[in-house]
């Protein structure tokens, strides 16, 4: 069985006329906490939005590799979801259309989140970002999903939600589940990261292999450094990383 | 004449049955048409269809029929219309109802004589609808209603949360064009009660009205369907009684009732605070 659940090959993504991601390669670990960091603008959304489906790739492959030779079932939180307001939508019934819960189960799958009962019957336009995006973690969660994708998780937490839902993805990672996280929290990397993919304008590096000008060094996730990158240097051992 | 005379009238009965198969199917598409945002394109769509109606009644073909084909062709087009498209949707509504309305008025000039079935199919009118139309009503009220529940999944999740929809491989595309040509047969199948003017008004306003009281999608489409229904019977009545053109009095009576519920809505969120 492959290692990895998803191999990004020589991907290129070009969105309007601007080429976002080129000849990008880089591998998500099976049954791992993935992070994908990277400075603002250096593509982790895109790379993330193309495995999931919702970008075409115009060169390269994406190949996934699940356990029983189907496609793993993808899980997606983003960091922000604008609802439409004219759409009165409560969080039960948004339960019930997104990850199909029954309604006897749906206190038991808020709780796992710690998203508050008594806003069951909330519009979901009406949620803060933080209850919004526990919701639609739920939603994900129940949804059983192989390979979870979180965009941003703990941004719109409090501390003590961002303690319990850092628990709640190691407990879902320790079920088996591969999690990626794009993140810019570099404690929460360096904390809890078992792999970490590095994205800069030039170049994406992987914690096994880092790849730039040409080169191909092998990196450990302790020698990611927060640091300008050098043009004229090959890199080897490190990978840069700016502004994170 | 009382009320149970004015009822009791066969084109008012023909009237009253289509209000409801109408009423219903307007309240189904209009309660993802307005969260999307394309109220203008439904507008769009049955003004640019009245190239159908002048077609028709130039070539001496059912003009309803021709008015089908040009709006699920708009329908077509818009739904082909992505994100990533060098037209926007708002700008090809635009074309749509400049070029169809202009042709249609080009076209009106070349049929001979006065018009006066024109007027009917711009602002309604309750004597024009016959037992025939009344069947193809209730076939196309019942294949769209099969169709909305086995959909009903995929229009909530495609219009609250896009790339969700992706994610769990709904089907995102069958569902846009059901939803983009199914407005648009809709919308032609409501002109000889409302007219191909104000047709759109059944569409939008009974969901922005619901949408001021209703707390969830249950009670929001439960009201839709109420105000939709209850102000086309009243709009029917309005344009019998005073002799006005049905579609007018309806669109008048909603707009009306919308003003209400808005400064209903207004007056208690002053008084609650």
């Amino acid at each position: 069985m492959n290692r990895n659940i998803v191999e990004y090959d020589n991907v290129t993504v070009i969105i309007g006329n601007k080429k976002i991601l080129s000849d990008a390669s880089c591998s998500i670990p099976r049954k791992a906490l993935t992070f994908l960091v990277g400075e603002n603008g250096s593509g982790k959304t895109t790379l993330v939005k193309s495995i999931l489906g919702l970008l075409p790739i115009a060169a390269g492959n994406i190949s996934f590799h699940s356990t029983n030779g189907t496609k793993p079932i993808l899980g997606y939180v983003p960091q922000n979801v604008i609802f439409p307001t004219p759409f009165k939508l409560t969080v039960s019934e948004y339960l019930k259309y997104a990850a199909q819960v029954p309604r006897d189960k749906i206190t038991t799958v808020i709780k796992r989140v710690d998203f508050p009962e008594t806003h069951l019957s909330r519009n979901i336009t009406e949620l803060s970002g933080g209850q919004a995006q526990k919701m639609l973690l739920a939603a994900e969660l129940y949804r059983s999903p192989d390979l979870l994708f979180l965009d941003e998780p703990l941004s719109n937490v409090d501390d003590s939600g961002e303690k319990h839902i850092i628990d709640v993805i190691l407990d879902v990672k320790n079920e088996g589940v591969s999690v990626v996280i794009i993140t810019h929290d570099w404690q929460f990397v360096s904390s809890y990261g078992d792999h970490v993919i590095c994205l800069n304008r030039n170049f994406i590096c992987d914690s096994g292999y880092c790849v730039c000008k040409n080169s191909l060094s092998k990196v450990n996730i302790k020698n990611i450094q927060k640091t300008s990158p050098d043009s004229n240097s090959t890199h080897a051992g490190y990978c840069y990383i700016e502004n994170i | 004449m009382d009320l149970i005379d004015i009822v009791s009238t066969p084109f008012m009965q023909r009237s009253f049955i289509s209000a409801v198969l109408l009423a219903s199917l307007f309240g189904l598409f209009g309660t993802f048409i307005v969260p999307k945002r394309l109220g203008f394109m439904a507008d769009g769509i049955s003004h640019g269809s009245l190239l159908g109606i002048a077609l028709g009644l130039l070539l001496g073909i059912y003009p309803i029929f021709l008015a089908i084909i040009v709006a699920s062709l708009y329908g077509f087009l818009l739904s082909r219309v992505s994100s990533t498209s060098n037209i926007t949707q708002d700008g090809l509504v635009g074309v749509f109802l400049s070029g169809g309305m202009g042709g249609a008025i080009i076209i009106m000039s070349y049929v001979p004589g006065y018009k006066p079935e024109l007027f009917s199919y711009l602002f309604g009118n309750i004597l024009t609808i016959h037992w025939t139309d009344i069947y193809f009503l209730t076939g196309f009220f019942i294949l769209v209603t099969i169709i909305f529940v086995s959909q009903w999944r995929n229009l909530v999740i495609t219009t609250i949360h896009n790339d969700l929809s992706h994610v769990i491989d709904l089907p995102v595309g069958r569902t846009k064009y059901f939803l983009f040509i199914g407005t648009s047969i809709t919308l032609i199948a409501g002109v000889k009660l409302l007219g191909i003017i104000l047709v759109s008004a059944l569409l939008i306003i009974p969901v922005l009205i619901a949408n001021q009281f209703g707390q969830s999608l249950k009670s929001t489409f439960v009201l839709t369907q109420f105000i939709g229904i209850l102000s086309t019977f009243a709009g029917i009545l309005i344009s019998y009684v005073m002799d006005y053109p049905t579609g007018p009095s309806v669109a008048i009576l909603l707009v009306a009732t919308l003003m209400v519920a808005l400064v209903y809505k207004n007056m208690k969120a002053k008084f609650s605070h």
